[in-house]
């Protein structure tokens, strides 16, 4: 199974890479967005560190060819940055994200922003997800969130100072998490693991 | 809800973690690769690499560390001194860190601050300010490892980063570093008031009950450890079960 690393220009991927390494599976990083969806790619991940506008930027010349793989049941996980490219747009900067979920992305409604630290992730009901790889504290590190139209794309919510928000959401194949599993220990680790098993089993053929 | 933090910070030089007191009297406590990995399985929150050589030619043992160091540990990672650009930032991300310290870079051209927020976001740009009492006159901001006063009062310049786009705040009593005789209080608490972004304490931390005061009355969202624990004084584990008792939300290890 490969897994394509979407790299955008900013930030730490060592971690990210190692953790997706350490579930047996072929990781590469792609700079480039169209080949990042590439037949050769199983799984896709947009990783999650730097600002929307500037992501929104690299990711412009493949937004319609990475729409169309996610649509066409590309598994797909977004984090933190990467999940809220997987929304139409963020009030940090200009730029379309991917509009895979609809809803913008908008700043925390708090004193303290951004929020850096361990939260809670607070599953909606017995996602399998959360189910065989439950992370009940994970760390963020974000002064924007995801508010989707509808809440059923919601897996997971977590709150900060009153604002509740997605810790993660799902479309299908594509899953987003607004915290860094990869910065999250053990369990953090575990989650990616489950999220790759899942994409095992559903393939593109 | 948001836990309270316990930090963990390992002074770099030459590729190696040492200690000293008050900047100086440096001392060789081990492998910055092992002793981040190690406080991780016993519940560190976070770590933080000080190259505390800040030469530019051991700037690259540094980032060689951080990039050995991040594929191992799955906490976050953040790396400070000797920071002076926006691409130093991106270097220091690139090589793994999550976060970036800046201190005297900031205070020569507070600009950087700017400049590394709108490239990386603000939650990855760290102002780092080394404060020292200053008599009736409050808190001073020093430069260069502590060894060079400003005109900057601490409590100002920390809301002028923030406004700059730091992300948090890495807050230093130089008076308080390695002396073990508790956190300063009052000047965690005067910055914490000040600002609206996440403050670190460090400097000053003799036992478990010193971190959660820092935390509790300070103020603080998270407390900065390192010679207390590295020596063996406490553990991350007895300082979480303090916070615990104390109720402070923690996150179990």
């Amino acid at each position: 199974m490969r897994v394509i690393v979407f790299d955008y220009g900013a930030g730490n991927l060592h971690s990210l890479v190692k953790a997706l390494e350490s579930a047996y599976v072929e990781v590469g990083v792609e700079t480039d967005p169209v080949r990042a969806v590439a037949r050769t790619t199983d799984v896709l991940v947009l990783p999650g560190v730097g600002a929307f506008g500037a992501a929104a930027e690299r990711l412009a010349p493949g937004r319609d060819a990475m729409r169309a793989a996610i649509a066409d049941g590309l598994p797909t996980i977004g984090i933190c940055l990467g999940m809220q490219l997987l929304f139409d747009g963020s009030d940090e900067g200009t730029g379309a994200g991917l509009g895979v979920i609809p809803g913008r992305v908008t700043r925390l409604h708090a004193a303290r922003v951004p929020q850096i630290g361990w939260n809670e992730v607070t599953p909606v009901s017995a996602d399998p997800l959360f189910a065989s790889a439950p992370v009940p504290m994970a760390y963020y590190a974000n002064s924007y969130v995801c508010r989707p139209v509808s809440a059923a794309a919601v897996l997971a919510w977590t709150e900060h100072e009153g604002d509740r928000f997605p810790a993660a959401v799902r479309a299908g194949r594509a899953v987003g998490v607004q915290f860094h599993p990869e910065k999250s220990s053990a369990p953090g680790v575990a989650f990616l693991h489950a999220f790759l098993r899942d994409a095992r089993t559903t393939e593109r053929s | 809800m948001l836990t309270r933090r316990v930090v963990v910070c390992l002074d770099v030089q030459g590729g190696r973690v040492v200690k000293g007191t008050q900047f100086v009297n440096l001392r060789d406590v081990g492998d910055p690769v092992e002793l981040a990995t190690r406080y991780e399985r016993e519940g560190a929150d976070e770590i933080v690499f000080l190259d505390i050589s800040a030469s530019a030619e051991e700037r690259g043992t540094l980032l060689d560390v951080a990039r050995r160091t991040a594929e191992r540990l799955f906490v976050p990672l953040t790396i400070g001194g000797g920071i002076r650009s926006a691409d130093d930032v991106g270097a220091a991300l690139r090589a793994g860190a999550d976060k970036v310290s800046i201190n005297s870079a900031a205070v020569a051209r507070p600009a950087v601050l700017t400049e590394a927020a709108e490239r990386f976001g603000a939650q990855c740009v760290v102002a780092s300010i080394d404060a020292k009492w200053n008599g009736g006159a409050g808190w001073r901001v020093y430069v260069k490892g502590g060894r060079e006063a400003t005109a900057l009062d601490v409590v100002d310049w920390a809301v002028e980063c923030v406004r700059r786009g730091a992300g948090e705040i890495l807050l230093t009593s130089i008076d308080r570093d390695g002396a073990r005789t508790g956190y300063d209080l009052e000047l965690t608490r005067v910055v914490a008031q000040a600002v609206h972004v996440p403050v670190v304490a460090s400097g000053g931390a003799g036992s478990a009950a010193d971190v959660c005061a820092v935390l509790d009355r300070g103020g603080a969202d998270a407390a900065l450890l390192a010679g207390i624990l590295h020596d063996g004084v406490t553990t991350v584990g007895a300082v979480k079960q303090a916070m615990r008792t104390a109720c402070l939300p923690v996150r179990a290890a």
